[in-house]
């Protein structure tokens, strides 16, 4: 047989197999989930997968109970993940809230689906972009990422759980059906080492200790049963001190310490890709299997002598906003692909610098936008010039 | 108490136990929730259990707020969901004694579906179920356990609604050891939870407390003393047999351990089943 | 995502109805590509039902990783299912190869496309100016080894011989590793009788 000799460490991978694999290099150790179309390989993958790293799979009642599993298993101290869809991905809004109030890390997996409710199971859509962040109630920090690639879903994960354990919250990762159920050929071997990161463990005194105390990043560092400091956690509004409050002043400090934890570590969460943006008539911001259609609109667009230019979000929340108002100052029109009846677009309206039009170009057949829509949109746009 | 303390170990004090820098509690006067907690805490001080591998895991009600006043390990988590937390933390941490404090409404209404689950699969966790026969901490409304032909804020002209056997439901969902107790029998209660806690498997105990101040009032049923009594006049402390063959109707309450069986615990049949994949126990 | 190039890329579609293990066929073709060098892309699209809808795999090749992973104008096409035809056609490139079964082409005698019987497609629409068509007992080679679930594999071994792009031994080691083990001697005498059968076959045009 032509063997894995011929081929070097390169394979053919199906987006979900390959975020199992990031997961598990990633460091998890515990995954609780619900089956769910078009999810569900991730969770086969890590049922087969976890034993072998002496780690835990458990399929639990729903996806509510999935999410409380893994926030419990978290705050033992291992790292944990679900992976879901829409319609779970809604159930799993409580949980979410909880873990970013309490701040205790985890890694949610959505991958799209049409919607809404049952939807389209098997068909792609990026309709989940508002719910990843405005779908548990009150104020939070947010951070969802968007791969475009089977190559980028390993990668992403492996950031994902950085992410989530240095800045102890939720990080969801929005996959596309399309690439969730795409194989492409990677090289694991290849794939940029990325060092591991966990999160900040509570050291000194027993006595005094705040889990929430402030700190110089704003991620307080965290305990652990068992290593003495016996705090509390609670999804209730707490002080520095772990137990509820409603003390006005100090509800305003820890919550402000809470939202601003992302922005004092902006540096980190921020990842996005440009393509031709140097002198940009039309920019073109799109995501995930979108972008690659983007990508080859943009490439074909300049074969043309179309000057179009791609900005791609990898960190899709929270957005680049510096950058894109940068290149949207620039652009005569921002046009905005996306498999939704208009998501990212309402954000990209509210940032874009001058009243210059934000054109949308969105479809909600269970379809990707294809190349050429795009590049049919960028002659026309620039036909407008 | 009185009689219960001079069957407990001479060196147990509760402050030991507590969070006392928290105190005054909120709990109500008369309210029986302050009995289990010291049944669960002087439990624990019987098995010897370390404050630091103890996890105490509740959800959201009256019941849910008396975690944050024992020192240990606690988790007060959203609705319903003690049992999906507990069930994780369990699992990535087997050293911890985890035990779930709940309510009959975050127990048995929204948490329902992860009870019969927690059951099913059987993981080494307690869980205490206080029930109050009503949700106390959102202003009285009815609840799954609440006896028909009550008042509360929501059956304003009696409840019509049947009432959940708890045990009952535990016990055919394949919890391995289920029991219920009345807080008036303090020490019997205690030693209940040292059995749950001490049992490889799934503990489920049921505490028939008492809301006093929201449900008895509205009902005139009396004084926390009254209520408690009139608790114990409705107990049955004989075997569980038969008891299923009979309508459930809450105050006429079957007692001690009711079911027990040696089902294997989840996490030993996880590893037991998912030995092949693990390479270093191929011997 | 890699440069942006697409050098010699290349875009097939197996299609069909469910059942007709085109799923699997895509993963052996990709896995072939995989073999001969290529980097590859390879989807599907099924209907929740896993016997008897629409059902297709597609996979997209090239030199470094494909732009957009999806394909838009096919170069290799194979038909398996009258049902399949109407939602490919129309994305056929010029100068295109279409495989299918010649139980689909009842009177298909000089390469025609418009002479091919297919449901629910009005030819006139599509421009059918340089696609090469071949109509090649794929289903009743499989029935002469006994096993008409095995087409998918006489398919693509007959595809490797009228492409030319990838080959054979890459093809046959593909179908040996993806394909299940108990039956690889079938699959084995699948591939090599699809590889020979465009042999003396009437190649349209």
């Amino acid at each position: 047989m032509a063997s894995d000799s011929s081929s070097g460490e390169r394979q053919n991978l199906q987006g979900n197999v390959a975020c199992a694999l990031g997961a598990i290099a990633a460091g998890c150790r515990f995954y609780a989930g619900y089956p769910i179309t078009p999810s569900s390989e991730i969770a086969e993958q890590m049922a087969a997968r976890l034993p072998k790293v002496d780690g835990v799979f458990v399929q639990m009642e729903d996806e509510i109970a999935s999410i409380g599993a893994i926030l419990g298993a978290s705050v033992g101290g291992v790292k944990s993940m679900t992976a879901t869809s829409g319609p779970g991905f809604s159930l799993m809004q409580e949980g979410l809230g909880y873990a970013s109030q309490a701040e205790i890390p985890c890694v949610i997996i959505d991958v799209m689906r049409g919607g809404p409710s049952t939807g389209m199971p098997t068909r792609p859509s990026q309709g989940d972009v508002m719910q990843a962040r405005w779908g548990s109630h009150g104020d939070r920090p947010v951070i969802a990422l968007a791969p475009a690639s089977v190559g980028e879903v390993f990668e992403q994960m492996l950031r994902a759980f950085n992410l989530s354990e240095t800045l102890r919250t939720p990080v969801v990762v929005l996959i596309d059906e399309a690439i969730a159920h795409l194989s492409e050929t990677i090289d694991l071997s290849s794939s940029m080492p990325t060092p591991l990161a966990s999160r900040k463990v509570a050291t000194g005194d027993v006595a005094g200790f705040l889990p929430y105390a402030a700190t110089d990043d704003g991620v307080p560092a965290m305990q652990c049963p068992g290593d003495g400091y016996r705090s509390h956690m609670t999804g209730l509004t707490h002080g520095e001190d772990g137990f509820p409050t409603q003390d006005p002043a100090t509800v305003e400090r820890v919550m402000r310490q809470l939202l601003g934890k992302l922005d004092r570590n902006m540096e980190q969460i921020e990842c996005f890709e440009t393509l031709e943006c140097d002198d940009v008539d039309v920019l073109v911001v799109a995501y995930g299997i979108t972008a690659r259609a983007a990508r080859r609109a943009v490439v074909s667009a300049r074969e043309r002598g179309l000057r179009a230019g791609l900005l791609r979000p990898i960190t899709l929340w929270p957005f680049p906003e510096r950058r894109f108002r940068e290149l949207a100052s620039s652009a005569n029109t921002v046009l905005i692909p996306e498999m939704n009846a208009g998501q990212l677009c309402v954000e990209l309206e509210r940032l874009c610098p001058h009243p210059g039009p934000v054109v949308r170009l969105n479809r909600i057949d269970g379809e990707c936008i294809s190349p050429r829509q795009i590049l049919e949109q960028i002659e026309k746009l620039h036909a407008h010039d | 108490m009185t009689d219960s303390d001079s069957s407990l170990p001479a060196s147990f004090d509760i402050r030991d136990y507590l969070r006392t820098d928290l105190f005054p509690h909120f709990m109500c006067v008369g309210c029986g929730h302050g009995i289990a907690l010291r049944c669960l805490l002087t439990a624990v001080h019987e098995l010897g259990i370390s404050k630091d591998e103890l996890a105490v895991v509740s959800g959201i009600g009256c019941s849910g707020r008396i975690a944050a006043y024992i020192d240990a390990n606690t988790l007060h988590v959203t609705h319903g969901r003690p049992l999906t937390f507990a069930s994780g933390l369990k699992l990535a941490r087997p050293d911890l004694t985890v035990v779930v404090v709940t309510g009959d409404g975050d127990c048995l209404s929204i948490g329902g579906n992860h009870l019969i689950h927690a059951c099913r699969r059987n993981l080494d966790i307690t869980c205490l179920m206080l029930n109050n026969e009503v949700y106390g901490m959102t202003g009285g409304q009815v609840s799954p356990t609440t006896d028909e032909g009550r008042y509360t804020t929501t059956t304003p002209l009696g409840n019509h609604e049947p009432s959940f056997d708890a045990c009952s439901i535990a016990t055919a969902a394949g919890a391995s050891l289920v029991g219920r107790e009345i807080t008036f029998q303090a020490p019997a209660l205690k030693n209940l939870i040292v059995e749950a806690i001490s049992h490889p498997g799934f503990g489920f105990v049921e505490v028939i407390s008492d809301c006093t101040e929201i449900y008895g009032r509205r009902n005139d049923l009396g004084s926390s003393t009254e209520m408690i009594l009139s608790q114990k006049s409705g107990m049955r402390p004989e075997s569980y047999g038969g008891a299923l063959d009979q309508p459930f109707r809450p105050g006429n309450w079957q007692t001690g351990v009711l079911s027990r069986s040696d089902r294997e615990e989840y996490a030993a049949a996880y590893r037991r089943r998912t030995r092949s994949a693990r390479p270093e126990e191929q011997t | 995502m890699g440069a942006s190039a697409d050098r010699g890329m290349m875009e097939i579609r197996l299609s069909g109805s469910g059942g007709q293990g085109l799923v699997l066929g895509g993963r052996i073709l990709a896995r072939a590509l995989l073999l001969d060098g290529l980097c590859v892309a390879q989807s599907q699209s099924y209907e929740p039902t896993s016997r008897g809808g629409l059902c297709r795999a597609d996979v997209v090749a090239a030199e470094s990783t494909p732009d957009h992973p999806l394909v838009g104008e096919l170069d290799l096409l194979v038909l398996l299912d009258p049902i399949a035809a109407a939602a490919s056609l129309e994305l056929l490139r010029d100068e295109a190869l279409v495989l299918a079964d010649s139980s689909l082409a009842d009177g298909f005698s000089d390469g025609e496309l418009a002479d091919v019987y297919l449901p629910g497609v009005e030819l006139a629409d599509v421009d059918l100016a340089d696609i090469k068509v071949h109509s090649l007992p794929l289903y009743q080679t499989a029935k002469r080894l006994g096993a008409p679930r095995v087409a998918n594999i006489v398919a693509l071994g007959a595809l490797t011989t009228l492409a030319g792009r990838w080959s054979q031994e890459a093809m046959e080691a593909a179908v040996l590793e993806e394909a299940p083990r108990r039956s690889s001697d079938l699959n084995l005498q699948a591939v090599r009788l699809g590889l020979a059968l465009p042999e003396g076959q009437r190649v349209a045009r």
